[in-house]
């Protein structure tokens, strides 16, 4: 063998292999070009070298008080098929599906297979049928996705190609209904709505960006990341809130009432312990109540959106302004016929009885509508009550952190429809109306030595730059720290004179009950009622303001009966959750000191 | 003439090897980090899902479902003693933890040094000379 023949072999060898490799890649070009897959990579091509898709933050957090999570964030996978990589096993994909969601297979097959319904579409997110003929999109929690995970990767596994797992985040309560209606929720979209999701929609959403992602690993690059949503933690305490909704829940059972709500809020700064409210709200599924929300009666959002005619809780504001401008003393004496007259509407007591000579403490312990209708129409007069009103922010938002709040309704001596009867009839709580979350700020100020605070429920917001606590917010001073005191003292006397309404050892307890008619088209119904009862203290120093409402009991109409007893069983957990001692404790300790 | 032309053809053999290398670096960087970024996602969904299953079994409702089970009742105001303790602080406030910092503006890829082509390279350092 002479040198040039093995050297031409050579050559002719090198050229072989190349012209292989070469008509390798020509192979592999015209496939990715022309053949099933052409379809993937021209969407990809079209987006760019990569994928343009808009990344969003995990929404942020909701803790307690006490680091409780209210509302985290879990991952749930939507179902999606490539259906050019579908290779006639559209029958397996949809047994799959079937057997692991219970979706009807042959539905899942009629979408796999209805090509002409998704011309031009490469990938088809399946979906299964609702009770109402709509369409949500299939999501599967991780335990299924891992099933669908562990058959993709098995070759002995029956043949899924063309299935994809495409992960979305999606809001997750973990306490149930706890707090619901304080939480509000988050649609399939990630929009928040109602209560704090609803409020800080915009703080927990964060910022979506768009980024290009490119799936070549020469140009893989380290992604923008999304500004991520802030933490918050709420002034909400998840023990009492539980305690509290357990009170409702028996409250509105054992009275057949229709609905209700308790709130408990720290008088001092205004922080919402807890906030109870029936029917209650699971926001781990709100479908449901979306229904039934309406403008009159908000099932979502009670405690600042429903407004209701207070009835005799009221009467603690008529008197807080009676005592503050120096109009009457707490021992001023009313004789008290039975009814009185003012702008021409005769107005009746509770009962339709005269209860004679009366002093103020006996009005209140009472409720009698004559004696504070005299005090409002003849000791007070229109323009100091509805000046006094307006500074206790009655018929005005308080401003608190939920969102859907109302500002509730007042006719003032300035509004065409008022006449000189509403004087008479506001003084006992009558065609006004008012929040939950309203009148607990007003009456703050008669808790809390005259200083009337905003009621929130945000405590500490945690952002990736720092954390930041809101400072509490006085909204005004309407009465003097001495009316404040006098008028605590005269409700602690009215309770302590009738035990049986609020009897705890060792506790001292100022608060007032009410029983307020519903009105309607024809009037006032006097078989529908909303008997409330708010409440603060151990006094002194009231560590909790209370408020029960009840609407439409059917056992009993009166707030006596029905809300009182609520106040009492809420009160007597509270100054065990709060560690609070008793009186005679309190002192000793404070003295050992 | 033929040694000039070997010569050649090693110093190119040599630069494309060279190209080549650091191509299939930056490839293995970039499948590298893919691969990181989708082992953070899914550690932060994980993540996510224990802490909410956590919340879910430490829940008020589970606690005191347990708690009775065991033969608990809440105490009555009457059945507390308190007792004063000098010098005992009060447990710190509860801090929420932090979100991730947003790296918004702070790094949004790779430093050019690494991804830079020999193309790219020589086109800056011919523009730069022009």
């Amino acid at each position: 063998m002479t040198p040039e023949p093995q050297a031409r072999r050579r050559v002719q060898l090198v050229m072989g292999v190349f012209s292989l490799v070469s008509l390798g890649l020509l192979i592999q070009l015209i496939r990715v070009q022309f053949g099933p897959y052409a379809p993937v990579f021209a969407a990809l091509d079209r987006g760019g070298r990569g994928l343009t898709e808009e990344v969003r933050p995990a929404r942020g957090l909701i803790f307690d008080r006490d680091g409780v999570l209210l509302a985290g964030n879990a991952t749930r996978y939507y179902l999606e098929v490539e259906l050019r990589q579908l290779d006639g096993n559209e029958e397996i994909v949809a047994g799959v599906v079937s057997a692991l969601l219970g979706v009807p297979a042959d539905d899942v097959v009629a979408q796999l297979t209805a090509r002409d319904k998704f011309v031009g579409a490469l990938r088809i997110r399946l979906t299964r049928p609702d009770e109402e003929g709509g369409r949500w999109p299939i999501t599967v929690d991780p335990t299924a996705a891992g099933v669908i995970s562990a058959f993709l990767a098995d070759p002995e596994a029956p043949d899924l190609a063309g299935l994809a797992l495409v992960p979305l985040s999606q809001r997750v309560y973990p306490a149930g209904s706890l707090a619901g209606h304080v939480l509000g929720f988050v649609n399939q979209e990630g929009r928040g709505y109602f209560g704090v999701e609803g409020f800080y929609d915009d703080w927990l959403t964060g910022r979506a960006v768009t980024v290009q992602r490119s799936i070549i690993p020469p140009e893989a690059g380290l992604n923008q990341e999304p500004p991520a949503g802030v933490n918050l933690v709420l002034t909400i305490d998840a023990d009492i809130q539980q305690m509290v909704e357990g009170v409702l829940q028996r409250t509105i059972e054992w009275s057949e009432a229709a609905g209700g709500q308790i709130i408990v809020m720290d008088p001092s700064n205004g922080e919402i312990l807890a906030l109870a409210a029936w029917p209650t709200l699971d926001p781990n599924a709100y479908g449901p109540w979306l229904g039934d929300q309406s403008e009159e009666e908000p099932v979502i959002n009670p405690a600042v959106g429903g407004q209701y005619e207070p009835g005799s809780t009221f009467k603690v504001l008529v008197m807080a302004a009676a005592l503050d401008a120096g109009v009457v003393l707490p021992d001023d004496v009313f004789v008290d016929t039975g009814e009185i007259e003012v702008g021409g509407h005769t107005i009746r007591n509770w009962d339709g009885e005269a209860w004679g000579p009366q002093t103020m403490v006996g009005c209140l312990e009472h409720s009698l509508n004559v004696c504070l209708a005299f005090v409002a129409s003849q000791r007070l007069g229109a323009e100091t009550l509805y000046d006094y009103l307006a500074r206790f922010g009655v018929g005005r938002l308080t401003g608190v952190d939920l969102a859907g709040e109302v500002p509730g309704q007042l006719r003032t001596p300035t509004h065409p429809e008022w006449t000189e009867s509403d004087l008479g009839t506001n003084a006992f709580g009558q065609g006004v109306s008012v929040t939950p979350i309203q009148l607990l700020a007003a009456v703050s100020a008669i808790a809390n030595g005259g200083d009337m605070v905003q009621p929130h429920v945000v405590r500490q917001v945690v952002s990736s730059e720092g954390a930041y606590w809101p400072s509490p917010t006085t909204l005004g001073r309407p009465i003097s720290a001495r009316t404040s005191q006098t008028l605590t003292d005269m409700l602690i006397e009215s309770l302590e004179d009738e035990a049986l309404l609020i009897d705890l050892a060792g506790y001292r307890f100022a608060g007032k009950t009410g029983t307020a008619q519903i009105p309607s088209d024809y009037g006032y119904d006097p078989n529908l009622t909303v008997a409330s009862f708010i409440g603060w203290g151990p006094m002194p120093g009231p560590r909790f303001l209370v408020l029960v409402r009840i609407d439409r009991p059917r056992i009993s109409p009166w707030g006596s009966v029905v809300a009182a007893p609520a106040f009492q069983e809420v009160a007597e957990r509270l100054v065990v959750l709060m560690g609070i001692p008793p009186d005679s404790e309190r002192i000793a300790l404070v003295g050992g000191e | 003439m033929t040694g000039t032309t070997a010569l050649l053809v090693v110093a190119l053999i040599i630069a494309a090897g060279l190209y080549l290398a650091v191509n299939a670096k930056v490839a293995n960087a970039g499948r590298a980090l893919l691969t990181l970024e989708a082992q953070r996602d899914e550690l932060e969904r994980e993540n996510s899902e224990l802490m909410t299953y956590f919340a879910q079994i430490t829940s008020p409702d589970r606690l005191l479902e347990r708690a009775v089970s065991m033969g608990f009742r809440p105490a009555s105001p009457g059945e507390i003693d308190y007792f004063a303790v000098p010098g005992l602080q009060p447990d710190p406030e509860f801090m929420a933890p932090q979100p991730p910092f947003s790296q918004e503006g702070h790094r949004s890829g790779l430093s050019p040094a690494f991804t830079e082509t020999l193309g790219e390279w020589l086109a800056r350092v011919i523009g730069g000379a022009r």
